[in-house]
């Protein structure tokens, strides 16, 4: 039976061909701009996560607190050798791992002054820094040598510098007295969006004697995942292993370090060492609004087009049963029951629906492969909130038949008004029924 | 003696136009015995579909009952009472009313595939034969809209008889025919009813349909004037 109900919707389908079409294109339309906005948002956050856990967190951080009295906080964690050999055997998914030294200073040079958030690096560790850095002048080696900075593009035409020149960072140490620290551009790299507008990195030991720390002491250790999405389940699985190695654990809380550090570390009653477990998505979560906005722009266009495609869906369809009211009324009429018409004309819409999301999403993968090959630049205001210098959308097979699957339901739901109608009939109008 | 194939009793049917209402039937009591070839005249408007849409179970009484192979269509649910018209009555229409998008195979196959209880081997030996009974075994994979009209009814008796129902009703099956195509058909029909005994019930305006009848009701305004056995009707 089921043969036969798909024979008699595909060809119901084929006898008003140009009616048909007109809807499974624009189902197909709409399926093609799923396809493209997911691609973006899903491109997007694709390359925020890369660049973003490349240069400022990692995708699991092992990272805490030290609190000298307990209004006096730093985002440090003292011989991170020994909590990091507590857990390191217990991460599979490892792929690499890097300590970073956190920290914060005013820079001054002859141009002017600006706050930096620094990161302590020790290149050698850190095998993506290189692939995300894009320096326009001087090299990235210089970087290995104590006292040296590397600046963003914005940064070092704020302060006026170049490679070479020498800058002061002033910093407040965990014991409340001021330090400082000349170093020397190393480097000026290429923008990446907002995450350059702070931050800066120098040499980890560098770091350290700014900030008057011991050799063991670092900011984070940053784990990086052969597969971020695994970042949620290594965080937790750390965090009971150091609490069992007798460390004190803070409770996961979706926020970066330093939101904790300003707004919540001081104001509890502790001191000493507290460990921090967090993952990439805590320490962007400042970040994940873009995400949300795009992906909320792209759905509010999306349901809009839906329900004018949805409308269409009904339309059609009802005009197509009612010049079937006499075929219907007489399948009826010889013992079909209402639950098979139903059946029969939500396969219909099925059919109708699922040729033309398929149809859409080749569509919209070609267009969206067109577009990345062509290696559009964005416009500068959206490289900043995008964090990525090309458009490049991220279309993957899985989500694409998401869609289409999502696609090809809607059009079978929008069908069941008019399929409901169709089943009501009564089998009489197969003899009333004239023309 | 086995019970009647069909039985009304004080049959009414009134429908709603607006405020009036049109009284269709009226007092209508009707017994045809099972292997009859009953002929139902009267004028236009007489009310000979309504009451072939009674018997058929496509509609059902205002008041009185209808009895059909035993069951009373007024208190069969509607799931029921369209396994009702599956399995125990075949339709034929006055338009032929095939389904445009199958071929004429597929027509014929539609009501066993509805049933589902044959597999697709005996389907086909049993759709084959009665193509040949009908004289279109050559046109199985026709479509509809490929023969004339007189084929179609062919087609169309062919589905009525497929799935052996014992009662087969036909509202007024040739007057979208020709008088020699049409009585063609009516032959057909009447053989199938000497063979397999089939119960049929058709309607016409034509007295030269209704002379093949075993007996002829006949209906005016709504009601049953008279009732003819063969030799009366033929004697016309
Ligand atoms: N659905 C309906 N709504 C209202 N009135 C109806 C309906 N169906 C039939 N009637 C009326 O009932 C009466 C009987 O109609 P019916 O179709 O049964 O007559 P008939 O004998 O088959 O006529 P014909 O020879 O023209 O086919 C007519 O007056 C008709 O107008
Ligand atoms: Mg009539």
């Amino acid at each position: 039976m089921i043969a036969t109900d798909l024979f008699i919707a595909a060809r119901n389908l084929a006898r008003h061909t140009r009616r048909n079409l007109l809807l499974a294109s624009a189902i197909g339309g709409v399926t093609a701009m799923l396809v493209l906005l997911g691609g973006l948002t899903t491109g997007m956050r694709e390359a925020m996560l890369h660049s973003a856990t490349t240069l400022m967190t990692g995708h699991v951080n092992l990272a805490g607190f030290f609190k000298i009295t307990s209004g006096t906080a730093a985002p440090i964690v003292a011989g991170w050798e020994k909590p990091w050999d507590a857990v390191k055997d217990r991460i599979p998914e490892l792929d690499y791992m890097a300590p970073r030294g956190r920290g914060w200073a005013k820079a001054v040079a002859d141009g002017g002054s600006m706050d930096l958030v620094l990161a302590g690096v020790e290149l050698s560790r850190e095998p993506g820094f290189h692939k995300v850095i894009q320096v326009v002048d001087g090299s990235l080696e210089e970087l290995g040598k104590p006292g040296t900075i590397l600046l963003f593009q914005d940064q070092a035409k704020r302060l006026g510098v170049k490679p070479g020149d020498t800058l002061t960072l002033s910093a407040p140490t965990t014991r409340g007295a001021s330090n400082t620290a000349d170093v020397r551009v190393a480097a000026v790299a290429r923008n990446i969006g907002l995450l350059s507008a702070f931050n800066a990195f120098i040499p980890a030991d560098t770091l350290r004697q700014l900030y008057q720390l011991k050799a063991g002491t670092t900011g984070a250790v940053q784990i990086y995942l052969k597969d971020p999405a695994d970042s949620a389940k290594v965080a937790a699985r750390l965090r009971a292993a150091l609490r069992d190695a007798g460390w004190r654990v803070m409770d996961p809380d979706p926020q970066p370090y330093w939101q904790k550090l300003m707004f919540k570390v001081n104001a509890e009653d502790w001191t000493g060492q507290k460990l921090d477990v967090t993952t990439w998505e805590d320490e962007m979560s400042f970040l994940s609004w873009i995400v949300t906005a795009v992906t909320w722009l792209g759905n509010v266009l999306v349901t809009v087009l839906m329900v004018i495609v949805a409308v269409g869906i009904v339309n059609t369809l009802a005009i197509a049963i009612r010049e079937r009211t006499r075929e219907i009324g007489t399948l009826r009429a010889i013992g079909m029951q209402r639950t098979q018409v139903l059946r029969l004309t939500l396969l219909e819409a099925f059919l109708l629906g699922l040729g033309g999301a398929v149809a859409g999403a080749l569509l919209g993968a070609a267009v969206g492969a067109g577009l990345n090959g062509a290696g559009i630049e964005l416009p500068e205001t959206m490289q900043y909130f995008l964090l990525q210098r090309n458009l490049h959308l991220a279309i993957h097979p899985g989500q694409v038949a998401v869609y289409v699957a999502f696609v090809t339901a809607l059009t079978t739901v929008a069908a069941s008004w008019p399929s409901a109608y169709a089943a009501r009939m009564r089998p009489v109008t197969a003899m009333h029924h004239v023309g | 003696m086995p019970e009647p194939i069909v039985e009304a009793v004080d049959v009414a049917k009134v429908y709603q136009l607006g405020k009036t209402q049109v009284h269709a039937l009226r007092h209508v009591d009707l017994v045809v015995e099972r292997g009859e070839f009953l002929s139902i005249a009267g004028p236009s408007g007489s009310g000979k579909t309504t009451l072939l849409n009674l018997i058929g179970g496509v509609d059902v009484p205002s008041s009185g009952t209808v009895r059909v192979d035993g069951e009373d269509t007024s208190k069969l649910t509607e799931r029921a009472l369209t396994r009702l018209r599956l399995d125990h009555i075949g339709f034929i229409f006055q338009t032929f009313n095939l389904v445009a998008v199958l071929t004429v195979f597929q027509n014929v196959e539609f009501p066993l595939l509805l049933q589902g209880r044959m597999s697709s081997d005996d389907r086909r030996r049993r759709v084959n034969a009665l193509l040949e009974a009908v004289g279109l075994a050559d046109h199985a994979r026709h479509r509809p809209s490929e023969l004339s009209g007189g084929q179609r009814q062919r087609v169309a008796v062919a589905r009525a008889l497929v799935a052996n129902p014992p009662l087969v009703l036909a509202d007024e099956p040739t007057a979208n025919l020709d008088s020699v195509t049409g009585g063609h058909i009516i032959d057909l029909m009447r053989e199938m009813n000497r063979r397999d005994g089939t119960t049929f019930i058709f309607s016409t305006h034509d007295p030269k349909v209704m002379s093949h009848a075993s007996a002829i009701v006949r209906l005016e305004d709504g009601r049953v004037v008279g009732r003819e056995t063969a030799q009366g009707a033929e004697a016309r």
